[in-house]
């Protein structure tokens, strides 16, 4: 496995343990999971999940790149261009 | 694919909740007025509890023949923008005054409060390089201003002055210009702004910082200058922001700065430039309203004493309260289904309150939100503290 995969997984995993506290339904989180239609989470709860997220990592990620994202997996991609940036 | 399919899931729940209750919490008439404090709501006398009337002036006698007498001088309505032919001597006016009143050398009169902090925010940042950091509780138009700017936008953790130092601190070199936003008052849950340790953050950074005293203009303060002037930091403020509903009593908003710059709005931003001006009618009956609040502090005294009396008897009935004593009261409830059901329960019981739901309220929490006047009597008090009680009680019987 490579070490982005590993990271990957990581950041899934971290992402998955900060949502699932609002996963009412107990729908089963994949990368492919949509925040909003799956997960019926509203665009503020969305919000202040990506805060926790951004403590988590010492990052900081605009509302503006957090309205474009859809899927779990789009957010594990947007956190990893962030870090790179960032960093 | 419709357009309308966006709207279904929620639209569904709506109906299924209002259909429950037999009544629209967001659809309520006032069929009409019988003062600042009661309404005809469907043959019914109500006491009205959720208005944001805090100093309770829209019945003002002053105001409301410096209405009238606005309205045969210069006309029902400017027909134009500030920009184009609609600044009246009397906008003029009542932005010198507003500025004095609140010591700031330069201020700007918007249509309405939410214009106004669109207006300012909107023109103040601009992309690539600005960012304009936000209180996670900020109200929508902060929001919107935010994002008709194109800037790009960081929330920080609500009243949280640790969060905002991290979010800028870890900003790059390429940033240019930094606009922290925040309110006094917030006005679903009542809580106040540490306003001196976010702005000390704010400029610590070379950012600015804007407040929005919407709610709290009128309300806190020696001389109801807000939650700034309380904490001693008007003059720390680079941008402050208000509006003309609620204490006032009229309609419009305003900025007060001591940046020369904010002239500079007046031909760059664009809900200044392309609206109508606020009517002479509304601005006759703002500069009267004010006028009233700089010589009469015996309405805030008013409205605190009825604020702590009703705090007082809603902590005693064991309501989870959202915030310590302010004008602004919020309980709340365990979900959306009780909430719908304990508003409907004060509307029987005489009392009109807002219901207030996620996602439009912090914590996806629900909540009864009630807002004192300093016109509340004491007979209405006594009706919002009975209705309250018996809904204490209904609440306790249907838990057991």
């Amino acid at each position: 496995m490579s070490s982005i995969q590993e990271d990957d997984d990581l950041v899934f995993r971290k992402i998955a343990s900060l949502i699932e506290p609002l996963n009412e339904k107990g729908v089963k989180l994949t990368r492919d999971t949509d925040l909003i239609a799956d997960l019926e989470i509203d665009s503020v709860a969305v919000l202040d999940v990506v805060m926790d997220i951004e403590d988590s990592y010492d990052i900081s990620i605009p509302v503006n790149t957090i309205s474009e994202i859809k899927t779990i997996g789009e957010l594990v991609d947007a956190i990893h261009a962030i870090k790179k940036e960032q960093s | 694919m419709s357009l309308f399919d966006k709207f279904q899931t929620t639209a569904t729940q709506y109906k299924a909740l209002r259909e429950g209750i037999g009544r629209d919490p967001f659809g309520v008439s006032m069929d009409e007025m019988k003062g600042p404090t009661r309404a005809m709501v469907n043959g019914k006398e109500i006491v009205l509890a959720g208005t944001n009337n805090y100093l309770g002036l829209t019945y003002d006698d002053r105001a409301i023949a410096a209405a009238k007498d606005a309205i045969d001088q210069s006309g029902t309505g400017t027909t134009g923008s500030r920009f184009a032919n609609g600044t009246y001597a009397a906008h003029r006016q009542l932005e010198i005054d507003l500025a004095a009143f609140l010591g700031f050398k330069h201020c700007m009169v918007f249509s309405t409060g939410y214009q106004a902090n669109l207006g300012a925010i909107s023109a103040l940042a601009a992309p690539p390089e600005d960012v304009i950091l936000l209180d996670a509780d900020c109200h929508a138009c902060i929001y919107d201003g935010a994002q008709l700017s194109g800037a790009e936008i960081i929330r920080f953790r609500h009243n949280d002055p640790e969060s905002l130092d991290k979010r800028l601190g870890r900003l790059g070199d390429k940033v240019k210009g930094k606009l922290v936003c925040f309110e006094g008052m917030y006005s679903m849950f009542g809580d106040i702004a540490p306003v001196k340790e976010l702005i000390d953050v704010a400029h610590k950074h070379g950012a600015y910082a804007l407040l929005d005293e919407a709610h709290s203009f009128g309300v806190f303060g020696d001389n109801g200058r807000g939650v700034c002037e309380a904490e001693g930091v008007l003059d720390d403020v680079d941008f402050y922001t208000g509006t003309f509903s609620k204490s006032l009593a009229s309609i419009g908003g305003f900025v007060a700065s001591n940046h020369p710059e904010l002239e500079y709005l007046r031909f760059s931003s664009r809900p200044y430039m392309f609206t109508a001006s606020p009517s002479p009618a509304n601005v006759a009956t703002a500069s009267a309203a004010l006028a009233r609040l700089k010589s009469d502090p015996s309405m805030r005294e008013n409205l605190w004493q009825n604020a702590k009396r009703v705090h007082a008897a809603f902590t005693q009935l064991g309501f989870d309260l959202c915030a310590p004593e302010s004008p602004v009261i919020a309980a709340r409830l365990e979900g959306r289904e009780q909430a719908f059901m304990a508003w409907n329960f004060l509307m029987e019981n005489g009392v009109y309150v807002n219901l207030a739901i996620p996602p439009g309220t912090p914590n996806a929490t629900s909540i009864l939100r009630l807002s004192v006047s300093a016109a509340h009597t004491n007979e209405d008090l006594d009706a919002i503290i009975n209705a309250y009680t018996a809904l204490s009680e209904m609440l306790s019987a249907q838990a057991a």
